[in-house]
This record gives C-alpha cells, sequence and structure tokens, in this order.
C-alpha cells in the first residue's frame, strides 16, 4: 500500500471508531419522546425517571409535518411516545406509523372528560390518550383597533386599512378562518369555497399592512413588540405570556371570532416501531395521573382534558380563554383531517397562496 | 500548453503503475464518499420524482410525469403560475445578494491582504466568526433591526420606502440582506485566498503600462484574483438559490424561493413526488447556471484555466 | 494623494462591513441580559438567563454535540477534500473533467433533498444491516460529504495559481510523493488548509437542514434546538447561548493572535 492511501484508512478508522463509541452507550431504560417545545414540565420528568429509575430523553419539533415527515424517514423506530394534534392522527395511524394503546396498562385513562374518551379522530381512543387541548384565537390590540369581534380586522380591508397583522404558518387554519369570514364555517371542504378562501388570503397578502405568515407564539412576541397589532396565536401561550410581562401585554386581548375558530386536541401516541413500547405506556399512564395532570396543566397554562385533576388546577385555567365559555365552545371545532385526492387539491390551493 | 506539461510529466514522473496507484490514492478517497454517502442517496430520491403520489403523500407506482406537469402548474384546478413566480423570485433575489456580495467583499478582501501579515488571520476571523454563530439567531437579530420604531426602519419610512406603521420585515428587502449578510464570509475567504497571492510586480508593471487604475484592474488585478471570485460566486450563489431557512424567518411567507418550495413539499405539503421533481429542475438550473459561470470565468479569464 | 484617500477610502469600508456584521451580534448579546422575556424593551440588566442555561441538561448537550460534530468532521473532511483536491490538479490533464460533478453535486443539492435522502439511505442501511443508526455518527458522515467539495475546489483554486514549474522542481527533489506532501504541498498550501478548515468549520456549525434529519433522537445539535424552540418564540437563554459561542470564538481569536505575534517576535526571519 502506497503511503498516499495512509490518509483514506485514517479517517476511516477515526469515524468507525466514532461510531463504537455512540452506539456503545445502552438503549435500555430510556424513554425518546418527541414533543412541541415547552409543552412538559421538566420536574414531571424528573419525578417519572425517579419513580421507575430509567432516563427520558426529549426531542422537539417545530410543526406537525416536520414531525410527520421524520417519522416516515425512519423515526418511527427511534422514538417511543409522539404528541400530535387532533388533525394529524388519521394520517398517523393510516401510514402505520403508530401503534394501538393496550389499555390494561393505561388504568388511568378513565381519569379523562367523557368527550376525550371517544373523540371522533380516534374512536374507542385506540390509539391516542389526550395530552392537552385549546383554541387558536385572534390577539389583537385593543388600545389600536378598539374592541374586535370578527376576523375582518384581518380580511376586511376598510375594517383595517393601516394596522399590521399576521396570518398563522399553518395552512389550514389560516384557510379555515378565512372560510369562516366568507361565511363557509370553519371545517369547510369544499374546493370551490377552499378556492375563494385562497383568493381572499392572496388578496389580503397583497395589502401593504399584512406582516406575513407566523407561527402562533412568535406572533405573541411581535404584538408586545408592536410588530403587529393583530394576529393568531394559542389560548395558553396567550395566558403565559400575559402573566409572565403584565405590562407588555396590558393592551393584547385573546378573542373566539363570532365566525369561528380553532380547537383542537394534542394527544400521546406510541410510535410503530418504538424501542420501548412498555415504559411509554408506563409514562402514558403517569401523564395521565390526576396529581401529574394537573402539574403539567398549571406548567403549560393549557386546559387539562383530565377531569380527576379538576380540583387541583389554578383559578385561572377553569374560566376563558383558558376553558372556552359554552357559547364560544359552539363556535370552535375541530380542524378536518384530509387525505388523498381532496388533501392534494388543498395542498395545491395553499402551495400556490404562499408563493404569491 | 497543458497536453505538453502532461507529457513531460508522465516522462519525468514515477511509472505508469506507481503513477495509477498516485492517482487513486489521491482520487478515490474523496469521490468514492461522495458516490457511496451522496449519489446514491440522492439517486434513490430522484427516481421518487417519476413516482405517483399516493393518499399521505408517499411515492407510489405507477412511474409517471404527473409532478413535473403539476410542478408546471397543471393542476387539478387548472394552471397556475405561482410555481414559476417562485423560481423567478429565486433567480432574481440570488442574482442581486452574489452581485451584492462581491461589491461588499472585493474590497474588503483586498484591504486585508495589504495589512501587516500578523493581523491578516485576526482580521479574517473577526469576518468570519459572526457566522459561526447560528443563521437563525442572526435573522432573529435582524428582525430586530428591522422592527417598527428601529432606527433602520425609521429611516426607510421617513425616506417614504415604507409606511410607519410597518418594519422593514419580512420582505424581499430583509430575504436579500439577510443572504448577503449570511453568505459574505464564503466570499471573502477565497478572495483574500486569491489577493494573498498576487503578484504586486505584475500589478506593478501594469501601472507604468496604462495610466488608468481602471485598466490596472481589468488586466492585472481581476485575471489574478478570478480564481477566488469564481469560487467565492459558487460557493455564495449556489446555497443561497437553495436557501430555506432565511427566506422562512426573514419573508415571512411573502417570499418564498425554490428551496422552500422543495421543503414544503416534503413537509407540509406532503407530495414527495412533486418535491424530488422540483428538486430535479432545481439542480438542473444550478447546474445551468455553472455552466454559465464556467463559461464567463474562461473569457474573462483569457482562455486560462480557472478553478470552474 | 490619491492613494491616501484610496487607503482611508478602504478603512472606512472595512468598518462599515464590522458595523453590518456586528449589529445583528450586539443585539443579540444585549438582550440576553435582559431581564424579561419579551423582546419589546430592555428592561434592566440581568444574568438570569445564563444560569437557566447551565441548569438545562438538553442545552449543555446540544452544545457538546455541535461542537463534537464540527471538529469531527471539519478535520476529516479537510484532509479527505484536501487529498482529492490535490489529485484532481495533478492529474488534470487526464480528461478526468467529468469527475468534477461529483465535486458538484453536493454544492447544487438543495439541504433538505440533501438531508431527506441521506436520512432513508442510513435508515435502510440500518435496518438492513444494523449499521448507521441515525445519530452523531451518520450525521458526521453527512456533513463530511458535504464539506468534502468545498474544501477541494479551494485546494485546487490555490493550486492553478502556483507556477506549474515550481512542481515539476520538487518532483526532481524529493523522491516520494509523501515527501513532496511533507516539504512542499503541505506548506504551500497552509493558508488555503486553514481557511478550508474554517469554512468547513462554519458550514458544519451553521447547517440546520441535514443535521435535522440524520440526527438521532440523542444527536440534537443548538441549530436544531433553536429550530424547534422558535416555535414557542426564541427565549433570552438562546441568546446567552449564541453570546457565550461569541465569546468562546473571541477568547480563541485573542489567544492564538497573542501566540502568532509571540512567534512572530521570536523569529523575525520568518516574514
Amino acid at each position: 500500500m502506497r503511503p498516499i492511501i495512509k490518509p483514506m484508512a485514517t479517517s476511516l478508522l477515526a469515524a468507525l471508531a466514532l461510531g463504537g463509541f455512540t452506539s456503545a452507550q445502552a438503549q435500555e431504560d430510556k424513554l425518546f419522546i418527541f414533543n412541541w417545545s415547552q409543552y412538559m414540565d421538566p420536574e414531571i420528568i424528573e419525578a417519572f425517571e425517579e419513580k421507575h429509575d430509567v432516563e427520558v430523553v426529549e426531542n422537539y419539533y417545530n410543526s406537525l409535518p416536520e414531525m410527520f415527515s421524520k417519522l416516515r424517514a425512519g423515526g418511527k423506530s427511534q422514538y417511543d411516545i409522539i404528541v400530535p394534534s387532533n388533525y394529524f392522527v388519521p394520517r398517523l395511524i393510516e401510514t402505520g406509523l403508530v401503534q394501538e394503546l393496550d389499555h390494561s396498562k393505561l388504568p388511568n385513562l378513565d381519569n379523562l372528560y367523557p368527550r376525550f374518551l371517544d373523540p371522533s379522530f380516534d374512536p374507542g381512543n385506540k390509539y391516542t390518550a389526550a395530552y392537552q387541548w385549546g383554541t387558536t384565537g385572534l390577539i389583537y390590540n385593543k388600545e389600536e383597533l378598539g374592541e374586535v369581534d370578527s376576523w375582518d380586522v384581518m380580511f376586511d380591508e376598510e375594517r383595517n386599512p393601516e394596522n399590521p397583522f399576521s396570518l398563522i404558518s399553518d395552512g389550514q387554519v389560516s384557510m379555515g378562518i378565512a372560510c369562516a369570514y366568507l361565511g363557509h364555517g370553519y371545517r369547510c371542504q369544499d374546493t370551490e369555497q377552499w378556492k375563494e378562501a385562497a383568493k381572499l388570503i392572496i388578496n389580503t397578502k397583497g395589502r401593504n399592512n399584512f406582516n406575513g405568515f407566523a407561527d402562533g407564539t412568535p406572533q405573541l412576541q411581535q404584538i408586545a413588540q408592536g410588530n403587529i397589532d393583530a394576529g393568531m396565536s394559542y389560548n395558553g401561550d396567550y395566558l403565559f405570556y400575559a402573566d409572565e410581562d403584565p405590562e407588555a401585554y396590558e393592551n393584547v386581548e385573546f378573542t373566539i371570532p363570532k365566525e369561528g375558530a380553532e380547537m383542537w386536541v394534542d394527544s400521546m401516541m406510541i410510535t410503530s416501531e418504538a424501542p420501548n413500547p412498555d415504559l411509554a405506556h408506563k409514562f402514558i399512564n403517569f401523564i395521565l395521573d390526576a396529581e401529574v395532570g394537573a402539574q403539567l396543566s398549571n406548567w403549560t397554562w393549557y386546559s387539562s382534558p383530565n377531569e380527576a385533576a379538576k380540583p387541583m388546577l389554578d383559578e385561572i385555567l377553569l374560566e376563558a380563554p383558558a376553558t372556552p365559555t359554552d357559547e364560544q365552545m359552539e363556535r370552535v371545532h375541530f380542524t378536518p383531517s384530509l387525505k388523498g385526492q381532496q388533501l392534494q387539491t388543498f395542498q395545491q390551493l395553499w402551495t400556490d397562496v404562499q408563493s404569491r | 500548453m497543458s497536453s505538453l506539461l502532461a507529457k513531460r510529466k508522465s516522462a519525468s514522473g514515477p511509472g505508469h503503475w506507481g503513477q495509477t496507484t498516485h492517482l487513486l490514492g489521491t482520487i478515490a478517497p474523496g469521490i468514492l464518499w461522495i458516490v457511496f454517502f451522496l449519489v446514491l442517496p440522492s439517486f434513490y430520491l430522484m427516481s421518487i420524482a417519476f413516482m405517483s403520489n399516493g393518499p399521505y403523500g408517499l411515492p407510489e407506482l405507477p412511474l409517471t410525469l404527473q409532478s413535473f406537469r403539476e410542478l408546471a402548474g397543471f393542476g387539478f384546478l387548472g394552471w397556475s403560475p405561482g410555481n414559476l413566480y417562485t423560481l423567478a423570485r429565486s433567480v432574481w433575489q440570488t442574482l442581486i445578494a452574489t452581485v451584492l456580495v462581491i461589491l461588499i467583499a472585493y474590497p474588503l478582501a483586498y484591504y486585508i491582504s495589504t495589512q501587516p501579515a500578523s493581523r491578516r488571520p485576526l482580521m479574517l476571523l473577526i469576518v468570519v466568526v459572526p457566522s459561526w454563530t447560528n443563521q437563525v439567531i442572526r435573522a432573529f437579530g435582524w428582525m430586530n433591526i428591522m422592527s417598527p420604531d428601529a432606527p433602520l426602519s425609521d429611516l426607510a419610512a421617513s425616506a417614504g420606502l415604507i409606511s410607519s406603521e410597518m418594519g422593514l420585515f419580512p420582505s424581499n428587502f430583509a430575504v436579500v440582506l439577510g443572504l448577503v449578510y449570511n453568505f459574505l464570509p464564503f466570499m471573502v475567504l477565497p478572495l483574500y485566498a486569491s489577493f494573498e497571492r498576487l503578484d504586486g510586480e505584475i500589478v506593478q508593471a501594469a501601472h507604468d503600462l496604462y495610466a488608468r487604475p481602471i485598466n490596472v484592474f481589468r488586466h492585472s488585478i481581476l485575471p489574478q484574483t478570478l480564481p477566488g471570485l469564481m469560487a467565492g460566486t459558487v460557493l455564495v450563489s449556489i446555497p443561497a438559490f437553495g436557501m430555506y431557512v432565511i427566506p422562512e424567518l426573514l419573508g415571512g411567507g411573502k417570499s418564498m424561493m425554490v428551496g422552500n418550495l422543495v421543503a414544503s413539499q416534503f413537509a407540509e405539503a406532503s407530495n414527495w413526488p412533486l418535491g424530488a421533481a422540483a428538486a430535479l429542475i432545481m439542480i438542473l438550473a444550478t447546474l445551468g447556471g455553472l455552466m454559465v459561470l464556467r463559461r464567463l470565468g474562461q473569457r474573462l479569464g483569457g482562455g486560462k484555466e480557472v478553478v470552474l | 494623494m490619491k492613494r491616501a484617500n484610496f487607503r482611508r477610502g478602504l478603512r472606512a469600508w472595512w468598518y462599515i462591513v464590522l458595523f453590518f456584521l456586528y449589529a445583528p451580534l450586539a443585539i443579540v448579546v444585549l438582550f440576553s441580559f435582559n431581564s424579561t422575556r419579551t423582546y419589546s424593551t430592555f428592561q434592566g440588566f440581568s444574568l438570569e438567563w445564563y444560569f437557566k442555561l447551565f441548569a438545562n441538561e438538553t442545552i449543555v448537550s446540544a452544545i457538546y454535540n455541535s461542537l463534537t460534530l464540527a471538529i469531527v468532521s471539519s478535520i476529516l473532511a479537510t484532509v479527505l477534500g484536501a487529498v482529492l483536491g490535490y489529485g484532481m490538479f495533478r492529474y488534470r490533464h487526464l480528461k478526468l473533467g467529468w469527475l468534477i460533478w461529483f465535486i458538484y453535486l453536493p454544492l447544487v443539492m438543495p439541504d433538505i433533498v440533501y438531508g431527506i435522502s441521506q436520512m432513508t439511505f442510513f435508515v435502510q442501511i440500518h435496518e438492513a444491516t444494523g449499521l448507521l443508526k441515525p445519530g452523531l455518527l451518520t450525521m458526521i458522515i453527512a456533513h463530511i460529504s458535504f464539506q468534502i467539495p468545498f474544501v477541494a475546489l479551494l485546494v485546487y483554486s490555490r493550486l492553478l495559481q502556483l507556477d506549474p514549474l515550481l512542481f515539476e522542481a520538487t518532483q526532481d527533489l524529493y523522491a516520494t510523493p509523501w515527501q513532496r506532501a511533507w516539504y512542499f504541498i503541505i506548506p504551500t498550501l497552509q493558508a488555503a488548509l486553514i481557511s478550508a478548515f474554517f469554512l468547513s468549520f462554519t458550514l458544519s456549525i451553521d447547517d440546520f437542514v441535514i443535521s435535522f434529519f440524520t440526527a438521532g433522537p440523542e444527536s440534537t445539535t443548538l441549530p436544531i434546538f433553536i429550530w424547534s424552540a422558535i416555535k414557542k418564540g426564541i427565549t433570552p437563554e438562546i441568546n446567552a447561548i449564541s453570546t457565550l459561542m461569541i465569546g468562546a470564538v473571541f477568547t480563541a481569536a485573542a489567544i492564538s493572535y497573542a501566540i502568532q505575534r509571540a512567534r512572530l517576535a521570536s523569529n523575525p526571519s520568518r516574514k
């Protein structure tokens, strides 16, 4: 062998040595959770680790599609637990990325409110156990815009000619509220109605005071900074930020507009080839415990689906906006779960909206 | 010239067998690495472009050209120019950003090369250090600088460029600025490497020969720094064309580029075949751009071989 | 007179560009000391976020992963890429033009395609053989394959600028290629190799998309962590990390500068 080949040999050896180093770490007694960020009280993780003498590794995703593509590209054998929102549940089930729950290992499942026990997206809770739920509403600066009870601050140029505003980057939610504003309801799924909504959003994008699409939480920061005067965000995060910095959020309100808005449930699921399904069941059962459930909601500021946890929840979580009033509940809807041709049609429309 | 050199080399170099081993020893490791870890996986992915789209965006048989039709705008809803807008926007923004980066980097690299040798590494480091921080963070810094009521936005508003309520971001402007900021070091480094090798005597001779500095530049400095300039242009324009993070953060959905189109087909839109088709077109467009650059380099370099 | 103006102009340009490069970082640093979470205003000096940062295991291990990935991949890529660049140069008369397209491929590949194709590939290998489980190793492999072309191109472009006759002279002077490499090529290429390493390091530490798709559950890097955190808004903790990174890099720069000065002072004959 000529000496010049040496670099190749050495580098390969180095790479192999590294490989040995990383894969030598033990895999048993580890639980891998793939979740939204800042959605889990670290103390709950510590308590679980102590109770079962295991290590919990948390990973975070930024959007549901991101999580979905990561699972599809092999993540289904790397993570144990994922926490998707309702409208991604059927997609995960039908593509075989998740496994059925063993109810005999989840005695605490009965702690949930009855309406979370047989949800439309997963009849009989075969695959899911509710984690947290909430709404995606309208946030606005009341000093700048006055009282607001309609999406017209976004879509009506006369109502809001110059105050900057943002829409949410989740296409189905933004299209949903556009549909709702047009009178077709948040859950519209008709191609013609979608086209109308897409046209409305494209026109809106062309307006000077449109400040782009952003995720719910960054919009909360932008509204405090004065970058925007109206936007879309989540009730729990709104409460959390308002509590953190009351002065900056003095004039910021959260509302469910009269045309309707989104309600969502994030659920725990176990991936189809989870490395440690047994421990995953133990974890889900742990979260469903009344006390832990209350601790979780008190930490995240979102409403708990756990009925048994109710007595231990902070006062603020039991009233609007954390828990919508009965009258508001009639106006909030699940985002429809699309598939096949319908999903493709929607995606084409949304890609078109984004490219303009 | 080069064939003459080749003949002489093979005559005076090691034996034929030794040369082959040497050739393989130098070229093979890198090429094999790239072939095995990059070319093979990407061929697999490219084959997806010719498959049909399943109910949840997973590729399925039979083979079809449907994705390319869709890419050209022929969806189920009739023709739409959306994707063409995206492509044109990407080309335009890359072009502007690259030109700006060259204009900024050229004097800078020259300035650094004129400094005492002991100071140059530090100066290079100072230029590179910002890119060691995460690009998401840097974009975030820019968001703050360009938000309403920040000095930069006030300046733009008082010049009548934007309304006083709005910030400078999100906008196409913010994206171009982000691209320039992000890729500046990638132009400064190779340009500096060229300037460092600049033969002062040739420049001096050119000074004696031509009266006007512009001619000195054209006939002496530019040809000598061309390899660096071309390398820099490749390093800047190609990643800029495929940029994903910056349009996403600073464009706020108003400034979609091809990279975002591809990404969204693999993630949000869940249409892998369409994403793969878009990626294929994108690669072809980039290769086309490279060829143009190569030609340009050869012409400007007067037939001299440059890096491309 | 004209020349002096030109020099002054260049120097002014240097400071303007420095301002441009560092303004966003200054903002990041400033807000890492902010006493509240929001970015609306600076509400008072506080070290709160630094304490939180070191209490956060995820962030600490992300820093560790990022550095390991960047250093290991850059070293390996500099070696592989430099050898390749040299080979391309030495044998450029052999009609190897088609080879260059292999080098351009990683350059023209959109990050997202690159990341997804590598991940599907690694997963398939892992399922078939048990090797290459997604994690730090797969990330290092992926990073090396996008760093090699950059290194090779830099080295190649530097070699092209050398006088070809110089090469022949060394061929007569040194018997083995190994000696030639050690006594002639490496010293000549020193500057190019250093900038190639720096470039690789920069590319690696800044990469998000490719890392994201090739990472395993235990190899989260800072960019991956930050990206997932912006869903909930960037906290000043992230500014605190960046501030520390900027500080660390500047410290390293100051040390290397000091060493270099010391060397120059003790050995004035070199340059």
